[in-house]
């Protein structure tokens, strides 16, 4: 498929790929900024649910914000070798990167795995709702952004649409800022 | 830019050869042209429209001829009556008023009006519309799976919505949901389309204020609607969870709170208003300024006050729920709010009606429409002064003074503004002129009966008469309506009929109607520039329009003729 | 674009790092105000740290600051919004009995899961939390029946409340001896916590058992009694 004239164009000297994915990445912050809202309302208005929250394993969530950080940074070092021209070093990278989300994906499955045998399921209490649906529809992110990897690595390896590289990149990183603020709000504020 | 241009000059190369696309019926089905995927929008819309207003049909006459059997439809049980005026609500906003307006004109009319080949994503684009096709065949097969179709209403108000065992739609209800949520993604996908195409995609000297008011008002929008809408997606997955997996979020008896489901709703429904009515205004003003032959009065007063509507839209959302146990303090301030909204509002009114004063008018059928929509929408806005001051809502709310006031707000906006927009591109959608006279005997044939449905509607709203009501006769102190009911029913049934003249005379000027030129109204704006209907790519490769001046630049004293189209040297 | 800068990744990783080793440690000192510091402040430094460096946002033109910008705000005007709605159980002329009953059954249980853990560090932040959540309200029987119970039983108990003229069978009538005649509390309780069907009466009456434990129903009888003589 050929890319149309309008495509290249950029009236504001964004390029217009990155233009859109602050575009994505606005709207995906209202998605999470609307169920964290709501979670936060709901966890001040009651204080009985620091008795759930204080079965969540605060371990467990430091090793998952440690592996994202570091898929966070392979990421962006594929970034890097993406602008040298290196594809073959920025795929490299990229499945670096999607170790990472395979890996906190396990450990997440884990995670919830023991947690359901205690019987802390998602009807258990409101804590566990509003915990296994924000932490799922990041898990769900993770899958998503790492897919996408995939293909990208794939094209990126035979050194074509290595801007694709830092668009991809984006999402990564903001999907690692999205887990940075459920750590807080999940494990630690017990 | 020395990079930008080359890679422009090797985009033509590829066009010049690759400039085809799928072949045959796929043409239609699998095209990543945006003037094709705009047409599956429009007639996506428009089929909407018809079962949208066949619901409206049968329940108004359920309503003025209770417990008879309905012509075409047969006896309406009280679950059906709330899965019809349900899917009305939603089928008409979610279904007709957002692809047309948005979808078809932004898809149509953006590239075209800006000066580009395409938008800059045309899978995304494709993507959209087959995930808005998926929304459309969940919304329809939901009527009809077992428990019937969703009657919650449009709002879908837990804890009604979140329990099957009020709702008694166990599937019905989170089929709704879901061709909601599938809706809301198309929307985001073709939003950002649109708004990176308009910031982008610009024909070279096109500076922000030459861009034209219909894309300028799709993209505030489209920004308004991706804006508004995470919240309620998010609120969309927590019911879904509610409804299937049994979790509390909205549900009292499990610690959760209804009214947060009210928040999320109408943070982004009041918002969803605006995001339908910008590109109305958008179409009108291009349309009266083309019509009055007369440059616009106040371009830019128009657009900031289009940015100021777009941003007070986000403070105005509690109104909603005066009644729904907000705290009254709250309730306060939105008061305020929603009053101080309808100053930009009246202020687009005052732009239209200056740009006429003066102006050389030609009422032609889009003029007509154009016109109608500035007369019928400010009946609506001023009704919504009463429901905006929270006092005078405590009696007003959930009567059909509510439903008559929305009415004369989104009437005019999905269908007065799409038969505006719609007749007068026409030509250069098709290539064929319209018929006025049948175009003329459409539009009285719709306006003069639309103000017998809806102003009745008002009557019986101050009289009390309830929303959401399958049999009045069950209210003895509201039988002396009845007559007043008849004949608002009776007014939609001849609206409805007229509408055949439309569809009439669609087919007729489609098949033989005298063929349109490149400009057929005289316009400055750059469609008017290519062939009619343009072909694919819009413009030819080497010919694509450069800007040189504003879009309403008509009977400038420099110039003998009495438009000059943006793409003139000077 | 972006070719021209690049800060030391590598710096800056070891930086985020060392933030989250100091978001773990932070509740092990017990301070409620520093677990909120180094919890959310944090994640404030990290997610600054991230967004300027690793997705560039330092460099990139303004436009997309105010885009990402824009939906910030408009998040913390929603919170503003809602949260007196939501976050708020009681407010000015408005009361959220639900919530406020949601709380009360939580407290219990989370002094036995105290109870349960005794020294358990982490127990530590619940119970400070309890003591700053308002005291469960007693429960008052009278007060629950004319709140709920009346809506179709009527304030008086004679089955005659508002949401009685659309109910076929009507609702009991607790000042009717014949009401008394063929039923014992246990039967009553039944109704009340599973409904009315489950004691083979009209399945109008709701089963209340997620709202009133048994010895809450038990107050609740007791109080119908009271209406017997009127």
């Amino acid at each position: 498929m050929h890319k149309p004239i309008a495509t290249t164009r950029s009236a504001t000297g964004i390029p217009t790929g990155r233009l859109a994915v602050w575009w994505v990445l606005a709207s995906e912050i209202v998605i999470f900024g609307g169920l964290l809202a709501s979670y936060v309302m709901h966890r001040i208005g009651h204080p009985e649910w620091a008795v759930a929250a204080s079965h969540t394993n605060t371990w467990i969530g430091a090793t998952n914000t440690f592996v994202l950080l570091t898929s966070s940074f392979t990421a962006v070092l594929a970034h890097q070798a993406a602008e040298h021209g290196d594809g073959k070093t920025a795929a490299k990278y990229l499945l670096m990167t999607i170790g990472g989300a395979a890996t906190f994906i396990t450990i997440k499955s884990f995670e919830w795995a023991h947690e359901i045998r205690e019987g802390f399921t998602i009807t258990a209490n409101g804590f566990w709702s509003f915990y296994y649906t924000a932490a799922g529809l990041h898990a769900l992110h993770v899958i998503a952004g790492a897919v996408v990897m995939a293909f990208i690595a794939r094209d990126a390896m035979k050194g074509r649409e290595l801007h694709r590289v830092e668009l991809v990149g984006i999402y990564w990183h903001f999907v690692d800022v999205i887990w940075i603020f459920l750590f807080p709000l999940l494990y630690i504020a017990k | 830019m020395a990079h930008a241009s080359a890679t422009e000059a090797h985009a033509h190369e590829h066009a010049t050869q690759e400039h085809h696309g799928p072949q045959g019926i796929l043409k239609y089905l699998w095209s990543t042209d945006h003037k094709v995927i705009a047409m599956q929008y429009l007639f996506t819309g428009m089929f909407m429209a018809m079962v949208g207003g066949f619901m409206a049909y049968v329940f108004r006459m359920q309503l003025a001829f209770p417990g008879k059997s309905v012509p075409l439809f047969g006896y309406v049980s009280p679950g059906e009556y709330n899965a019809l005026i349900t899917g009305h609500g939603s089928i008409m906003i979610f279904w007709v008023a957002m692809p047309v307006l948005i979808a078809a004109f932004g898809n149509y009319l953006i590239p075209l009006m800006i000066g580009a080949d395409d938008m800059v994503f045309p899978r995304i684009n494709r993507l959209s519309y087959q995930i808005f096709l998926l929304s459309v065949l969940v919304i329809l097969s939901s009527l009809f799976v077992k428990g019937g179709g969703f009657g919650g209403a449009w709002t879908s108000y837990p804890p009604l919505s979140a329990n099957a065992d009020y709702n008694l739609t166990p599937l019905g209800s989170s089929m709704w949901l879901v061709a909601v949520a599938l809706e809301f993604v198309a929307f985001l996908l073709g939003g950002i389309n649109f708004i990176t195409t308009l910031m982008n995609a610009r024909a070279p000297g096109m500076k922000a204020y030459d861009i034209p008011m219909v894309p300028w008002m799709i993209v505030i929008a489209s920004i308004l609607f991706m804006l508004s809408v995470g919240p309620l997606f998010a609120g969309a997955i927590m019911l879904f969870f509610d409804q299937n997996l049994g979790t509390g979020f909205f549900d009292p008896t499990r610690g959760g709170d209804p009214v947060l489901w009210q928040h999320l709703f109408w943070f982004f429904g009041h918002p969803e208003v605006y995001v339908v009515l910008l590109p109305a205004v958008g179409i009108v003003i291009d349309i009266v300024a083309t019509f009055a032959r007369k440059k616009l009065f106040g371009y830019k007063t128009l657009l900031y006050t289009a940015v100021a509507t777009g941003v007070l839209s986000f403070f105005v959302w509690a109104h909603h729920q005066f009644i729904a146990g907000i705290d009254p303090r709250m309730a306060n301030i939105f008061t305020v709010t929603t009053l101080l909204i309808s100053v930009p509002i009246a202020e687009m009114c005052f732009v239209i009606i200056a740009t006429l004063y003066g102006g050389d008018i030609r009422l032609k059928v889009p003029m007509l429409w154009a016109l109608a929509f500035v007369g019928e929408f400010l009946i609506g806005g001023v009704t919504g002064i009463f429901l905006g001051a929270s006092g005078a809502d405590a009696y007003l709310h959930e009567t059909y003074f509510v439903l008559a006031h929305f009415h004369y707000t989104f009437f005019p906006i999905a269908i007065i503004g799409t038969f505006a927009g719609f007749t007068y591109w026409f030509p250069k959608m098709f290539g064929r002129m319209m018929n006025e006279t049948l175009g003329k005997i459409h539009f009285w044939g719709t306006i003069i009966p639309f103000n017998f449905i809806f102003i009745p509607l008002f009557v019986l709203g101050l009289d009390g008469q309830q929303r959401r009501i399958y049999n009045f006769q069950n209210f003895p102190e509201l039988q002396h309506l009845q007559p007043v009911r008849i004949l608002a029913t009776i007014s939609l049934v001849v609206m409805l009929f007229f509408q055949l003249f439309f569809f009439w005379n669609v087919i007729r000027s489609w098949r033989k109607g005298p063929k349109a030129e490149k400009n057929p109204w005289k316009s400055n704006t750059l469609e008017w520039t290519t062939e009619s209907p343009p072909p694919h790519g819009n413009w030819p490769v080497d010919e694509m329009p450069k800007v040189y001046r504003g879009p309403y630049e008509y009977n400038h004293p420099d110039r003998e003729e009495d438009y000059w189209p943006q793409n003139l040297p000077a | 674009m972006s070719e021209q800068h690049h800060p030391d990744y590598k710096k800056i990783y070891i930086a985020l790092v060392i933030l989250l080793a100091i978001s773990v440690a932070g509740p092990h000192v017990g301070l409620k105000w520093l677990t909120l510091i180094t919890a959310f402040g944090v994640a404030l430094v990290k997610a600054n740290l991230v967004v300027e460096n690793f997705m560039h946002l330092k460099w990139e033109k303004v436009l997309a600051k105010w885009v990402l910008g824009t939906s910030l705000v408009l998040m913390a005007l929603f919170f503003a919004g809602v949260s007196p709605d939501v976050m708020e159980h009681k407010g000015d002329r408005w009361v959220n009995n639900a919530a406020i009953a949601a709380v009360a059954r939580g407290i219990p249980d989370e002094e036995e899961a105290a109870a349960q853990e005794p020294g358990a560090e982490e127990a530590a932040a619940p119970r400070e939390a309890a003591a700053a959540a308002p005291p469960a309200p007693a429960f008052k029987a009278e007060e629950q029946f004319k709140q709920v119970c009346s809506a179709c039983h009527g304030l008086e108990g004679k089955g005659n409340g508002p949401g009685a003229a659309s109910l076929d069978p009507k609702p009991a009538n607790f000042t009717d001896p014949a009401f008394w005649a063929d039923k014992d509390d246990a039967t009553l309780v039944k109704a009340i916590r599973e409904g009315g069907a489950s004691v083979g009466k009209s399945s109008a009456m709701p089963a209340w058992g997620s709202l009133y434990n048994e010895d809450q129903a038990k107050q609740i009888v007791a109080y119908l009694h009271t209406l017997k003589g009127n």
